[in-house]
């Protein structure tokens, strides 16, 4: 067998291995029992007439579906002398990194818990069981003294690692000179130019129709608007998720696009779904962990003072309450470099079998860590299937926002990129912000990390997010922030401190993001 | 056919540089690791594996004894193969890597090895898919894999993240 071939078997041994225990192995196998009724399926010729049935009855569609979600979140198999630690991160250096950021968000935490005297978990007496029972629909209204609590860090702490971060093989030289990159990140990863993401993001071109552009009212909707509705509508009767995926590249109508996500992502709410989000709800009630306050802490602070997102504060606390208690999250750890923080039942430390994950899932939140979950409340309003779409949202790629690894679409290669973009296609604004003291990244870390949520306008942040989807990439936070600089040159340029630099980027909400984007990628001369 | 490893001898690197070692202040961009097998009787060899560690280019060149009279000659058997893409950037430079026989353009294979099994015909593919039953042996494969971890593994109940009913903690482990 040629190498390529031995690949394929293996992707598709792995692919099949993870099925076998999903609830689609377990509906196809009915539906394969249930159909030997049916006069069509006769058995001489079984085989051949199940797969012809699932054809015509939908399920190989559902089938190609999961299949397709498998291959965009898992990475590649790798070679098979990689040790685990390989598919996480590749590159050592970095693994080191997250290793050591991760030990001392440990040490924050354990300190902030013998400061308070606070334990990690404790179960909840059956009384206050009760009482959270019975306002889980308004937990709003509670005001908690969360005083004392302090977010365990904040995006520019996280900054501050990310610019210390060196390879130990690279040569760069003490001083100053032209091998050393102008910008804070300092390590050599691949990132993209323009022309190479014009190629990457093609459908965002002038030639084509885009949502957020061609569907202003100035705009006939003859011309673009309504055939791509009718296209949308048609993608959705299909219910093909590759589909689905390739449509949102050009915006997503907005009575659509709570099912387009929902299909890209691979979530139908089966009764199956909802049980588990009410195991979780259950978990909720019985237990008390210390991350809750944070959660509480961080919903209070980013989420309830927006104009946007307060609205929704108690469907905040109802996903991100329970998404603290769902192991099924661990799993992603496989392929993120990050890991799950461990503690042991109390009296058996070092003891395997007392050892356990805290959280549960394994997820410290942070500073701003609700603002992932509060615009997926504009598309969906029953709390389970909110709650699925923002960990599936989570575990393909909010997680890669907030941990260091070399990934293209990790926090780290698009703050390279962002930068690159500044420095190669903007340079004399890049040297002038970086002669005042406000190097570029400072000021447009905190938009990639929220992946723009509560600085943007919700409509434009959605169609943003759209294109996250669709092109199953981060990169295009990068580009739209260098976009925003682009924007905002002639202004910056006239000022001569990091403060009115800031002040000049302050408010990104009138920011159209489309026209940005596609005048930096297809429109600048460069 | 079963694959078994052979045990070798990685010698230290060597640096090509021309000049003075001592005075040229540049660093060689071309080093060479010489690999001796001892010992060891004829073999096919069908794979070498490897860690890369942020090496661009690789070129493999063989010593063949083809008689008792005739001097050891040198072969290459792979030129400047292309482990990173962009050489300055980290792309490939800590990656796994094989090297299989079939990539050795020139396959007449140096005779010291053993004679080696001619290439069998490759079983007509359907439409470019891999072979039904290979792939099944394969999941076989998998599913053993899986059992064997899943039996090793003391994980707490699917689903539950205590310990019979009991999520008391002390404080987060640095381990």
């Amino acid at each position: 067998m040629s190498q390529e071939e031995s690949d394929i078997s293996l992707i598709i041994a792995q692919i099949v291995q993870k099925l076998k225990g999903s609830n689609l192995y377990a509906q196809l196998e009915r539906q394969a029992w249930a159909s030997l009724q049916r006069p069509e399926i006769k058995l001489e010729s079984l085989k051949e007439d199940i797969k012809e049935f699932f054809k015509i009855s939908g399920w190989e569609k559902k089938l190609q579906n999961a299949v397709y979600s498998e291959l965009s979140v898992f990475p590649l198999p790798s070679h098979p002398a990689a040790p685990p630690e390989h598919l996480k991160e590749p590159l050592v250096y970095m693994r080191k990194a997250q290793g050591s950021w991760e030990k001392r968000i440990l040490k924050s935490l354990n300190s902030m818990c013998t400061e308070l005297s606070i334990p990690l978990a404790r179960k909840r007496p059956v009384g206050e069981q009760k009482e959270l029972l019975n306002k889980w629909n308004e937990m709003g209204t509670d005001e908690p003294d969360l005083s004392l609590f302090r977010p365990v860090y904040a995006p520019k702490d996280f900054l501050e690692v990310l610019i210390n971060l060196r390879n130990p093989n690279y040569e760069n030289g003490d001083s100053l000179s032209f091998r050393t990159h102008l910008g804070l990140i300092q390590v050599p990863l691949k990132v993209k130019d323009i022309p190479e993401l014009k190629e990457c993001f093609i459908e965002l071109g002038l030639n084509t129709g885009q949502l957020g552009i061609d569907d202003s009212t100035q705009v006939p909707p003859e011309l673009f608007e309504n055939e791509h509705v009718r296209i949308g509508q048609k993608v959705l009767a299909e219910q093909d998720s590759a589909a689905a995926q390739q449509y949102v590249r050009q915006g997503s109508p907005t009575a659509l696009r709570a099912e387009l996500w929902a299909l890209i992502l691979n979530i139908s709410s089966q009764p199956e779904d909802i049980l588990y989000y009410e195991q979780l709800k259950t978990n909720v009630i019985q237990h008390d962990l210390l991350v809750d306050s944070l959660i509480y802490k961080d919903v209070k602070l980013t989420a309830s003072n927006d104009d946007y997102y307060f609205v929704f504060e108690d469907y905040l606390y109802q996903v991100l309450l329970c998404f603290s208690r769902d192991t099924s999250v661990l799993s992603h750890f496989a392929y993120n470099s990050a890991s799950p923080p461990k503690s042991y039942i109390r009296g058996k430390l070092g003891l395997e079998e007392y050892a356990v994950f805290y959280p549960p899932n394994g997820v410290i939140p942070f500073h701003g860590f609700s603002m992932y979950v509060a615009p997926l409340c504009f598309l969906y309003h029953e709390p389970s299937k909110l709650y699925q779409i923002f960990r599936e949202m989570y575990v393909r790629f909010f997680f890669r926002l907030h941990s260091i690894s070399s990934h293209p679409s990790g926090i780290v290669s698009l703050c390279l990129l962002f930068e690159t973009l500044l420095q190669t296609y903007l340079p004399q604004l890049f040297y002038h912000l970086r002669e005042i003291g406000a190097q570029p990244l400072r000021i447009s870390f905190k938009w990639m990390v929220r992946a723009f949520s509560g600085y943007l306008a919700t409509d434009q942040l959605l169609l943003l997010w759209d294109r996250i989807l669709g092109y199953n990439s981060l990169e295009i936070l990068a580009v739209l922030a260098a976009a925003v600089f682009a924007f905002r040159a002639v202004n910056l340029m006239e000022v001569t401190s990091l403060a009115a630099a800031e002040a000049v980027l302050a408010d990104l909400s009138t920011l159209k993001v489309m026209p940005l984007l596609q005048i930096f990628l297809f429109a600048t001369v460069t | 056919m079963s694959r078994v490893s052979v045990p070798c001898h990685v010698k230290g690197t060597v640096a090509l540089q021309v000049g003075d070692v001592r005075t040229s202040h540049g660093r060689p961009g071309v080093l060479v690791i010489d690999v001796t097998f001892p010992s060891v009787a004829p073999f096919e060899l069908q794979e070498i594996t490897f860690k890369n560690y942020y090496t661009a280019f690789l070129s493999i060149r063989v010593r063949q004894h083809t008689s008792m009279h005739t001097p050891a000659k040198w072969v290459t058997c792979l030129r400047d193969h292309c482990l990173m893409p962009n050489p300055h950037s980290e792309e490939g430079a800590q990656d796994y890597v094989s090297l299989f026989k079939h990539q050795s353009p020139s396959m007449t294979f140096p005779k010291w090895l053993s004679h080696p099994v001619p290439c069998e015909q490759p079983v007509p593919l359907l439409e470019g898919l891999p072979d039904p039953s290979r792939v099944s042996s394969e999941v076989q494969q998998m599913w053993a894999l899986t059992e064997m971890i899943r039996a090793s593994h003391t994980s707490a109940r699917i689903g539950r993240f205590d310990v019979d009913g009991c999520y008391d903690l002390n404080l987060l482990s640095y381990t």
